[in-house]
């Protein structure tokens, strides 16, 4: 079984992350990046593929230079292959021309199965997958926490998490199936694969090689237009409510959450 | 009397003698062989460099008897009971010279090396020869009555403890037949023998009835040698053999730094996780190990009832080697002994190390404290092992305990464990107007806060402390900031050799860009690391713990400490300070300065100091086995009941601070770093 994830270069988590004054985007010289952790999800789940059925693991991610870092990382889990979409035209673009560079990409690629991650970590916008699916005019299930391919790997069953329960369906291959933290644990890349990574094959391709016109992808080619971004308020410091005994206090805090948070 | 002369059956001694030398000579030295062909399919591992340090070292251990009598405390007096078996056992190799020697040659005696000789030496023989039965006598009475927790009663020592023994009776046997056959030499200061002799004398034996008893006493005598011979090489009294050449080889680098991994960018595997994979000294340790359990009773692990037991590993370890190694021999078809390691993991299909000889638990159950490596006798190398087994796991396998891989992860990302951004790192210091390297390097010294000082609550506050005390002396200082990295000890002792060395050489640069000489760190783990184990990586600086540094600088006058603290303070030792880099007077010393402070003394302390629990990158894991380390620390503290407990490690306090709450004795037990203290007294 042929495999394909899609994988996002994020920034850390841990990043602080600093709007730009102007309100036109963000800082990045500071920016560490990361693998987008729900992406780390669907590598795992094709590496354990392609242990059980065999096959390729191919990782697509559409990124700029420094993103190589995380496909390599990908690759050291023990993805073959990478493709990887860099074209000062695709910057900016929106979920839509994301997934439709994606979609484009993926024409020149076997495969039975497309992972993304349920989101990406830093725009939070949770319509990749979702839109490559339609582009490809393919099933697909999001959010999915466990999976189980059929022997005659023409079909799947996928577990994901409802409010209250767990729903189960079947899915036939090929699908896109959106990956979701609970699904496995993803592995650390060992050293003969860190090692090995650096000769595995990367092919670049930019937007002449996808051959679309540069007004369909990037900013130009998305439908909705990030305007402005601002921070969020600082967070005011905590108040200890000082008194003698929960008499004193109870009242002073009741009274707190009544005209200062206004929660009750 | 003539015993090279003497017939049996008609055969003369000196023909059974070689006879039977010669059989105990094929033993022998076949099993030796044997051993040594083993001990080769060990890696590569140079280490005959430095022979005259080497030599020192390995006679004043063995001749003085370092190795064991340094440990002599009252309740376990067994180092004196080897002292006197070893003292007098030299005595009697020196004897069988003659004792062999008159087999073949007629007349052979004391007097070939001068009259006095002669006269004194059989006094001295006689006083040793007491002297280890006494020993023995002890040892057995430990082994079968007093039975201390180290001790494992195997039969195979009352064996050798019961031919030490009755080498000794047929000694005293000899010597007094001898004395009564020769009867011209009647001045002998041999008290026991002349006693011996009296008593057969009294008996009424005829001189020839005591010639043969002689010839009879020496033959058995001859004999308890050549077959303790023998069954050295097949016992755990190897180590009488062995342990000059293990310690001869111990490593001379410093105790803290780990050998690195080298070309990793061409090397195929990484740690071992097949016994012939460790370096052929590795393997000496096997074979020298005389299970005396000194490692056991002061490994935490083992006391706070993990799986791993220092003894255990090396002995289980040592079943594998012989096992599997006489294995790889005959499907080698009895090879040269120069087996190939790849060639050497086929045709085994037995027990795999990783598994079934050393479980995981075990593997990750050490906290690296190094106390096994420090009370060994035979100097073996424990911790090493461990770690490479590690690397196996990690590297290789990505095998470890779950926890650990958002620790790799957060100092891959943000050069810390806890994985806080990287950019934040010199937060804690903002207020402070202390120096930043990247805006003003023009500083003496360069202060290393380290990942704890710089990230963790708690720590941040001595960090502010170390600035406090600096300022006051008049310091100039600065820090790296958002610069400085996760030196990678935790990572380094998880196993994770790669990410170590990235760190390293990431840190190496940016200290050489800014041209630092010298360091002072806040932590011993970065203060090991930085000063014992960059330098593998061309990184060489001069790096002093604080509480040195401190120490010089009460010592220059530039500090002064005049505000009293009444307290009664005990200071736990920090493995990495003490025990590793041997620093033990340097925090007692700034503690001793602070007018007022009674300082006491826990039961286990410097070099036999219990490690907190968090070494070895256990900082980072779950204790999920057997009770935990540092309410086991905690209480050696309340043993000796102070006000206080002070520290001088970021994770120590860490742990005692958990532990204190834990037990819920906030109440009569603070716990504070030394700097702190000093902040307090300083005027």
């Amino acid at each position: 079984m042929n495999v394909v994830v899609c994988v996002k270069q994020v920034p850390d988590t841990e990043s602080a992350i600093k709007v730009k004054p102007d309100g036109s985007g963000i800082i990045k010289d500071d920016l560490k990046y990361v693998m987008n952790p729900y992406d780390e999800y669907g590598i795992e789940e094709a590496l354990r593929i392609k242990e059980k059925f065999g096959g390729v693991v191919t990782i697509l991610c559409m990124g700029p230079g420094r993103a190589v870092e995380t496909i390599r990382t990908g690759l050291a889990m023990g993805a073959d292959q990478a493709v990887q979409l860099d074209d000062p035209a695709f910057e900016g673009g929106d979920a839509f021309a994301t997934a439709k560079t994606l979609a484009e990409a993926l024409k020149g690629i076997e495969y039975d199965l497309i992972f993304c991650g349920k989101q990406a970590i830093d725009d939070d916008l949770a319509q990749v997958g979702a839109s490559l699916a339609e582009l490809l005019r393919l099933p697909q299930v999001s959010l999915i926490q466990k999976l189980e391919i059929a022997d005659d790997k023409k079909s799947a069953t996928v577990h994901r998490q409802v409010e209250g329960g767990i729903e189960i369906l079947k899915v036939s291959l090929p699908a896109v199936l959106t990956t979701q933290k609970g699904l496995n644990e993803p592995r650390y890349a060992s050293l003969p694969g860190i090692m090995k990574a650096k000769k595995k094959p990367l092919d670049v391709k930019n937007l002449a090689a996808l051959g679309l016109s540069s007004d369909s992808v990037g900013c130009a080619g998305s439908k909705s237009i990030i305007t402005k971004y601002t921070p969020p308020p600082p967070r005011a410091a905590g108040k200890i409510i000082e008194g003698e005994g929960p008499q004193e206090t109870v009242p002073k805090l009741v009274k707190l959450l009544r005209e200062e948070a206004k929660m009750i | 009397m003539n015993v090279a002369g003497y017939t049996i059956m008609g055969i003369p001694n000196f023909v059974l003698l070689s006879i039977v030398i010669i059989a105990a000579l094929v033993f022998f030295v076949n099993r030796v062989k044997y051993l040594y062909i083993i001990l080769r399919i060990g890696k590569e591992d140079n280490r005959f460099k430095e022979i005259g340090k080497r030599i020192k070292i390995t006679l004043k251990r063995i001749l003085l008897q370092i190795c064991v009598l340094k440990d002599v405390r009252v309740g376990d007096l067994a180092g004196l009971g080897h002292a006197m078996i070893f003292y007098g056992f030299l005595c009697f190799a020196f004897s069988y010279i003659f004792m062999f020697g008159r087999g073949f040659i007629p007349g052979l005696s004391f007097h070939l090396l001068g009259a006095s000789f002669a006269g004194y030496f059989p006094l001295i023989l006689d006083i040793a020869a007491l002297m280890v039965m006494i020993a023995i006598v002890w040892a057995l009475l430990r082994r079968y009555v007093v039975r201390p927790p180290r001790l494992e009663t195997t039969r195979e020592a009352v064996i050798i403890l019961g031919i030490i023994f009755f080498l000794m009776v047929f000694h005293f046997l000899m010597e007094g037949f001898e004395i009564n056959i020769d009867s011209h030499e009647t001045a002998t200061l041999a008290f026991v023998g002349a006693a011996f002799a009296g008593f057969f004398n009294n008996m009424g034996f005829e001189k020839t009835t005591q010639e043969a008893l002689f010839i009879a006493s020496w033959w058995i005598h001859v004999l308890l040698v050549l077959g303790f011979m023998v069954l050295i090489p097949y016992s755990k009294h190897l180590h009488l053999i062995l342990a000059p050449f293990n310690i001869f080889f111990k490593s001379l680098g410093p105790k803290g730094a780990l050998m690195p991994i080298l070309n990793m960018e061409e090397a195929e595997t990484f740690g071992v996780s097949n016994i012939e994979e460790f370096t052929w000294k590795q393997l000496l340790d096997l074979y020298t190990c005389a299970e005396c359990g000194r490692c056991e009773i002061n490994c935490p692990a083992h006391l706070s009832e993990k799986p791993l037991s220092p003894r255990h590993l090396i002995h289980d370890l040592k079943v594998h080697l012989l096992e599997k190694g006489s294995n790889l021999l005959r499907s080698k078809n009895g090879g040269d002994g120069k087996t190939e390691t790849g060639e050497a993991a086929e045709g085994y299909e037995g027990k795999s190390l990783i598994g079934d000889v050393v479980s995981e638990d075990k593997i990750w159950s050490c906290v690296t404290c190094g106390s096994c490596m420090e009370q060994c006798p035979v100097s073996n190398e424990h911790v090493d092992k461990i770690v490479d087994m590690r690397r196996y796991l990690v590297l290789m396998e990505s095998k470890f305990p779950s926890e650990v891989q958002a620790v790799f992860r957060n100092m891959e990302n943000n050069s810390n464990p806890w994985g806080i951004g990287w950019a934040t790192r010199g937060d804690w210091a903002k207020d402070l107007g202390v120096k930043i390297m990247s805006e003003d390097s023009n500083v003496d010294i360069l202060y290393w806060v380290g990942c704890a000082g710089s990230f963790d609550e708690r720590n941040k506050k001595i960090s502010t402390s170390l600035v406090n005390i600096f300022n006051k002396a008049g310091v100039n200082f600065g820090i790296l900031g958002a610069e400085e990295k996760c030196c990678g000890d935790s990572a380094r002792r998880i196993g994770n050799e790669y990410l170590f060395q990235m760190l390293a050489a990431e840190t190496i640069e940016i200290l050489k860009n800014y041209n630092v000489k010298k360091i002072v760190t806040q932590c011993p783990h970065c203060f090991n690391t930085l000063k014992n184990e960059y330098p593998q990586f061309g990184g060489e600086f001069e790096v002093l713990h604080y509480t040195e540094f401190i120490t010089e600088l009460i010592a220059e006058g530039k500090l002064k400490l005049t505000k009293p603290i009444n307290k009664t303070i005990s200071y736990h030792d920090s493995c990495y300070l003490g025990r590793y880099n041997t620093i033990y007077d340097a925090p007692r010393k700034i503690l001793k300065s602070i007018p007022g402070v009674k300082l006491v003394e826990m039961l286990r302390n410097k070099a036999k100091s219990i490690c907190c629990g968090a070494g070895g990158g256990r900082m980072w894991m779950e204790e999920h086995l057997g009770k935990r380390i540092n309410e086991m620390r905690l209480q050696d503290a309340l043993d000796v009941n102070p006000d206080l407990i002070s520290t001088v490690c970021p994770y120590c306090l860490t742990m005692f601070e958990d532990a204190i709450k834990e037990k819920d004795v906030q109440e009569s037990l603070k716990s504070k770093d030394i700097a702190e203290l000093v902040e307090e007294a300083m005027e």
